[in-house]
């Protein structure tokens, strides 16, 4: 049990570690790099923007209530945009991202492994970490900030639509607070943590498909995985990373 | 049992310099190859030279080894002991980059084809020049559609393998293989699966594309023993993982081994059981 962990743990580093170092290994692969950011970003939009603009209405709906009862409601933007921007932006994006691209991801290159694919590049002379991990490394290092920061606005945009148009706060008793609580350092400190997520997820899932084996089943083995395993690890990391480097309590 | 040192293995691959059966320079030498996945052992002490220039076949029962013993060549698969030799080099000694040279070398036809999924039938024999060559536009495109007449394969350039019959695929696999002219051509069953014309049209191409280019080595592995004793210079059998018979197919039509003569006959009755 915890050789095996062992074991998955070195195999996750390896392929981590050669995608990386590969970043600055010719082929650069810039092609495959923009196809990638365009699937596991541009496909994602959707859902990222239904559930940013959701998750910050449904927010501040609850939260209004709570501040209404101090006579406090001015509150409402200013702490739903600071939640939003330092954690479920990051944190939602992240898990979004590991079900939706990261999956696909996992379950790709899982079936080229057990179909040869993998072989057959090895056997054309082609470095797949440099060819598959690589590309999708990148991307979803990249575009997981990107997409994020329009979480962020989504959210807050969603948020502003309940707190005017259904609690009917006047705007400027929402954007006072907003202005005044949220600032770059949280975005930035939210945009940091998603560039870490992208990193895990691209990681998990490549690895995960990397090393799939037992056919369609693997395959199947493989994409349930990438997406538990990449869930945890950014349910962790968050907590590790809000506590030693993005705090505003110790900092 | 203590196992041999490299020192030891290597001496071995030294006196294995050329090829008993044709006499040829051995372009691949294996020299006490051991595969296991697993608890299953696979490969159990495989010694065999591959000679140069020649066309050597390799024949066994489903599950002895023979996609397992072709992978190793080109260091798919690594043995778990022994050595695996490709003219003066020692696969497991080899740096990546070296490796990589030794891999532009082969041209390798699975047995599944393990073309890629997500691109055309043209972007598949484009990938090889594409990867490692800085070929124009015009020319990587009259190459590939040599490869595709030559293979036999018509208006399928924008087909996606999953749009193809099992024989098309096997034949856009061969022509990906051969698109480089590489110095080896390893075929994976290459005709298992293909109605009788497409057979004898495939076989016709392996001989024909080993004459055409003079100093290739082939290895064809083949369930087909009436077009392996036709078209082979030297054959093997494996059994068992390890070598059970090797020699020209003249050597095998006369053999009277009860394995040989069973497997050759294809009988029911014999040391072979089902
Ligand atoms: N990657 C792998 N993992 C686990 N077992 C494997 C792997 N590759 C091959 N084997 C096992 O090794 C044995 C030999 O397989 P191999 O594919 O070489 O057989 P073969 O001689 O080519 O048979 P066939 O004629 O059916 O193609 C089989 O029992 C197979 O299950
Ligand atoms: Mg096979």
């Amino acid at each position: 049990m915890l050789l095996g962990f062992l074991e998955e743990l070195g195999r996750a580093a390896r392929i981590a570690s050669l995608g990386t170092v590969n970043v600055f290994l010719p082929p650069f692969r810039l092609g495959l790099i923009i196809h990638q950011m365009e699937f596991i970003g541009i496909q994602s939009l959707p859902i990222i923007l239904l559930s940013s603009l959701f998750t910050g209405a449904v927010f501040t709906y609850e939260s209004y209530e709570a501040f209404h009862l101090f006579g406090a409601q001015g509150y409402v933007g200013g702490t739903v945009g600071v939640a939003i921007t330092r954690e479920l932006a990051p944190t939602l994006t992240g898990l979004l991202v590991a079900g939706r691209a990261g999956s696909a991801i996992a379950a790709e290159i899982g079936s080229m492994r057990v179909s040869e694919q993998i072989d057959a590049l090895n056997a054309m002379a082609v470095d797949p970490i440099n060819y598959l991990v690589k590309p999708r490394l990148i991307a979803s290092t990249l575009t997981m900030p990107m997409l994020t920061a329009i979480f962020d606005l989504v959210g807050i945009l969603g948020s502003y639509l309940v707190a005017v148009h259904v609690l009917r706060l006047s705007p400027p008793e929402f954007t006072v607070r907003l202005q005044d609580w949220v600032d770059w350092d949280d975005v930035l400190a939210g945009l940091f943590k998603a560039t870490v997520f992208g990193f895990v997820v691209g990681a998990v899932a490549t690895y995960k498909g990397y090393y799939t084996e037992g056919g369609a089943a693997g395959v199947g083995r493989a994409t349930t995985t990438s997406v538990v395993v990449a869930s945890v690890v950014i349910l962790i990391l968050n907590f590790f990373i809000a506590y030693f480097v993005t705090s505003s309590v110790s900092g | 049992m203590s196992w041999p040192t490299r020192a030891e293995l290597a001496a071995k691959a030294a006196q294995m310099t050329r090829d008993p059966v044709t006499g040829e320079v051995a372009a691949i030498r294996y020299v006490g190859v051991y595969k296991a996945f697993g608890t299953h052992e696979v490969l159990k002490g495989l010694s065999v030279s591959i000679p140069r220039g020649k066309i050597t076949a390799i024949i066994g029962r489903s599950g002895t080894g023979k996609s397992v013993t072709i992978k190793h060549v080109m260091g798919l698969l690594r043995p778990d002991q022994g050595q695996v030799w490709v003219g003066d080099d020692e696969l497991a000694a080899m740096s990546d980059r070296k490796l990589r040279t030794v891999r532009n070398r082969f041209g390798l036809v699975f047995q599944n084809a393990a073309l890629f999924d997500s691109m055309s039938v043209f972007d598949n024999i484009a990938f090889p020049l594409r990867e490692h060559t800085r070929m124009r536009r015009a020319e990587l495109q009259a190459k590939v559609r040599d490869m595709l007449a030559l293979v036999g394969v018509h208006h399928a350039e924008d087909k996606l393998p999953s749009e193809l019959s099992g024989g098309m695929r096997k034949r856009v696999g061969l022509a990906r293989a051969l698109v480089r002219d590489p110095e080896f051509l390893l075929y994976d069953e290459p005709t298992t699966g293909l109605d009788p014309i497409l057979t004898a049209a495939i076989d016709e191409l392996v001989v024909h594309t080993h004459h055409a280019r003079p100093g290739l080595t082939s290895v064809v592995i083949s369930h087909d023993m009436a077009a392996v004793l036709r078209i082979a210079d030297k054959v093997v059998m494996l059994v068992d993982g390890v070598l059970a018979h090797e020699g020209t197919p003249d050597y095998f039509h006369a053999s009277t081994d009860p394995l040989v003569v069973q497997f050759l006959t294809g009988s029911l009755h014999g040391p072979m059981k089902v």
